[in-house]
């Protein structure tokens, strides 16, 4: 993978969608249709936009790890062509999106909708981005501070536009962006945010089994040891009567689920999502709950072969 | 230069090795049931570590005031100081020191295996030995030490039986690991008799003494740098602190990270043997002060971390990456390996490999746990790939 061509592509797809795989904005808000949810108010439901382009890493990482094994050559070809598809007025991710499939699509969207229903159930008001923008994580993590520090500027604004002083968050990587990242890039963001599960807490919210009654928990890097959300999952596991086996690395020394490299290399990442799995799997359960799109998304990809199911928290509980 | 292709091929080629991969499993699976257990026994080590990062950072902030009063101190006590800026200047003070046709004993060291001092010395015509178990493995089985602290990380016990067979002429029992290291042992045993120079690195240098401290587990270090009339140590530049309790403070840290609960043997060395006292011990104390890179970084706030690290190889053992890939990330003409090794390598080799070897990184943060000073490494594995993607 050449870093120039990542670079252009990176820049291009956000020039023409703000997103670094050309997802759309107003795609990434779908999961809110039919809730009937207001787009100002004191508190905003901010997703960051990882569980919607789930499918699209999927699909994209797929092709990329085919690519890598062709060579070096055909990858950065791709890459190039991509680009050259890309300025070219041909949406390569709207024909990513064909192949990717309508269940798939559907799967992530609900995860937002049951954060956003419990929410509701929880007795929390609160708003939502018509069109909502991707949390920027990818250009920060690359380097890429520049792109990330237009994008963050633009997604404070956005925020503000809202109304909201308190920003609930639904991932990891959104969370420890908005709580220390973004104050580095934009002076004056001073809104409070806070994730859902402590919201959910807070509020002495009580879920119910929906899925296993019995899961392997994997604590998500950001999660666990960058933002200290460790002990919320558990509690609210444990209220719904879910039974939770630890690994035997676990919440401040969880072991990463490897997509944070998955772009540069995915062979080597799925190696890692493997790795990770199979520690998991000892623990004595084949089901895994997650709570964070890209552990999801890249345990997704090996569980079939392993013999397990992976879960979003918000799937095994609601 | 923004290609990440070789790279990303070394790794994928090594991640599927199944005799690296066993080897990794065992020392991490090892050294996290050690870990446990020093960290509840110890239970004020967390403490002891926060200390040392004060004293890390104080020392790092001073370096050259440190520096200083070292060299006086070592001077003081009859012994010889060089500040070496290069890895080139090093390795030409330590030629002309050691010089040709000698034998020499090596303890184990990274700072020398930056140098590649062993490399240079061989091709001056000098005969070196390793010995150190697992460095003298790496000696002669390669590619290069692959963990801080336990080089030879890569290599199962059955690897090594095959190579001890075939080197010593003898039978080898892949289960008998006690009598592989006495095999080693008796054949190193001749050498530290007969050798010329003893070289070391140093796991902490008290600059009020003048004294180099050295932690180990085989008694190799103190026989190969007491037995031979010359000694050599070298020194990086961040290793220097105050005094000797706050040396001492150093070492204990680093071997309870290391996972050891005590090491076998800790070696202090203060001076050349004094003559007509009947002192045993050499009587050429040298101090290689070795620069190469540190003390730019030190005026970097963000690459200064990387001087903070006491090389205990704990990240290294709890890195995810690392466990998939062990030292093979930082890439094999580096000394350094891992995340921590990128790091290194960056302050004090080739950057453009360096920065490469950067984008592995996960920046999932379990080092940081792992750490007693509390390296931020994907903090400063970010920063590198930041000042890489500013200019393409």
């Amino acid at each position: 993978m050449d870093l120039k061509a990542v670079k252009s592509l990176l820049e291009e797809n956000a020039t023409r969608t703000w997103n670094p795989l050309g997802v759309r904005e107003s795609y990434c808000s779908k999961w809110a249709e039919g809730l009937n949810l207001p787009k100002k108010g004191d508190t905003l439901l901010y997703t960051g936009c990882l569980y919607q382009m789930i499918p699209y890493i999927q699909t994209f990482s797929g092709l990329l790890k085919r690519l890598e094994g062709l060579g070096p050559f055909i990858s950065n070809l791709a890459l190039t062509m991509g680009r050259l598809l890309n300025s070219l007025g041909v949406n390569i991710t709207s024909i990513m999106g064909i192949v990717t499939s309508r269940g798939e699509r559907e799967r992530y969207f609900s995860i937002l909708r049951r954060i956003a229903n419990a929410l509701k159930t929880a007795g929390v008001d609160f708003a939502y981005m018509k069109e909502e923008p991707y949390n920027g994580v990818l250009y920060h993590d690359l380097g890429m501070d520049e792109l990330f520090r237009e994008h963050v500027v633009r997604l404070a604004k956005k925020i503000r536009e809202t109304g909201a002083k308190k920003v609930i968050t639904v991932d990891p990587h959104t969370t420890y962006m908005l709580n220390y990242l973004i104050k580095e890039f934009v002076d004056d963001f001073d809104v409070e945010v806070v994730h859902y599960m402590d919201v959910l807490l807070e509020r002495g919210y009580t879920p119910k089994v929906r899925g296993p009654k019995e899961v392997v928990i994997h604590d998500p890097c950001y999660l666990a040891r960058w933002n200290g959300v460790i002990d919320q999952p558990r509690a609210l596991l444990t209220k719904a009567g879910v039974r939770v086996r630890e690994p035997e690395f676990s919440r401040k020394f969880t072991g990463c689920c490897g997509g944070p490299i998955e772009s540069l290399f995915p062979s080597l990442s799925s190696k890692l999502a493997r790795k990770r799995m199979e520690e998991l799997k000892a623990s004595g359960s084949p089901c895994f709950t997650v709570m964070c799109p890209i552990c999801l998304t890249n345990f997704q990809r090996e569980a079939r072969e392993l013999g397990v199911r992976v879960f979003d928290i918000m799937e095994v509980i609601e | 230069m923004t290609d990440l292709t070789e790279v990303s091929q070394l790794l994928n080629k090594v991640s599927e090795d199944p005799v690296l991969r066993t080897a990794l499993d065992r020392a991490i699976a090892s050294y996290w049931n050690k870990r446990k257990q020093v960290m509840e026994r110890y239970s004020y080590i967390k403490e002891l570590a926060d200390e040392v990062r004060r004293i890390k950072e104080w020392s790092i902030d001073h370096m050259e005031e440190l520096l200083g009063r070292a060299i006086e101190a070592v001077e003081a006590k009859g012994g010889r100081a060089y500040v070496a800026e290069t890895a080139e200047e090093a390795r030409k003070i330590i030629g002309k020191l050691v010089g040709t046709g000698k034998v020499v004993t090596k303890a184990k060291s990274m700072t020398t295996e930056e140098l590649k001092l062993r490399e240079f010395l061989i091709e001056r015509g000098n005969e070196v030995y390793e010995t150190d178990l697992g460095e003298f493995l790496v000696q002669f089985l390669g590619p290069k030490p692959m963990h801080f602290i336990s080089p030879s990380i890569h290599l199962t016990r059955e690897k090594v039986a095959e190579f001890l067979k075939d080197f010593m002429g003898v039978e080898v029992d892949k289960d008998d690991v006690e009598g592989m290291v006495a095999l080693v042992r008796k054949f190193l045993r001749d050498k530290y008799f007969s050798a010329d120079v003893g070289i070391s690195g140093a796991n902490a240098f008290a600059a009020d003494e003048g004294a180099v401290f050295l932690i180990e587990n085989e008694s190799n270090i103190r026989l190969s740098i007491s037995l031979p009339p010359k000694y050599i140590a070298v020194v990086g530049m961040e290793k220097v602190v105050p005094t000797m309790s706050d040396a001492w403070k150093v070492v204990e840290v680093i071997s309870r990270y290391g996972g050891y609960k005590v090491t076998s043997y800790i070696n202090t060395v203060m001076g050349p043997a004094r003559r007509g006292r009947g002192d045993i011990g050499p009587e050429e104390y040298h101090v290689i002060f070795l620069d190469n890179g540190r003390r730019e970084a030190s005026k970097d706030p963000i690459l200064k971390q990387t001087l903070y690290c006491l090389r205990c190889g704990a990240c290294q053992y709890l890195c995810p990456v690392f466990g998939v890939v062990g030292g093979y990330w930082a890439g094999l003409e580096s000394a350094y390996s891992g995340g921590i090794g990128v790091m290194w390598e960056y302050v004090t080799g080739d950057k453009e490999t360096a920065t490469q070897h950067a984008f592995v990184c996960l920046l999932c943060g379990r080092c940081i746990e792992a750490c007693p000073m509390r390296i931020n490494q994907p903090e400063v594995l970010r920063e590198i790939r930041r000042r890489l993607m500013e200019k393409i």
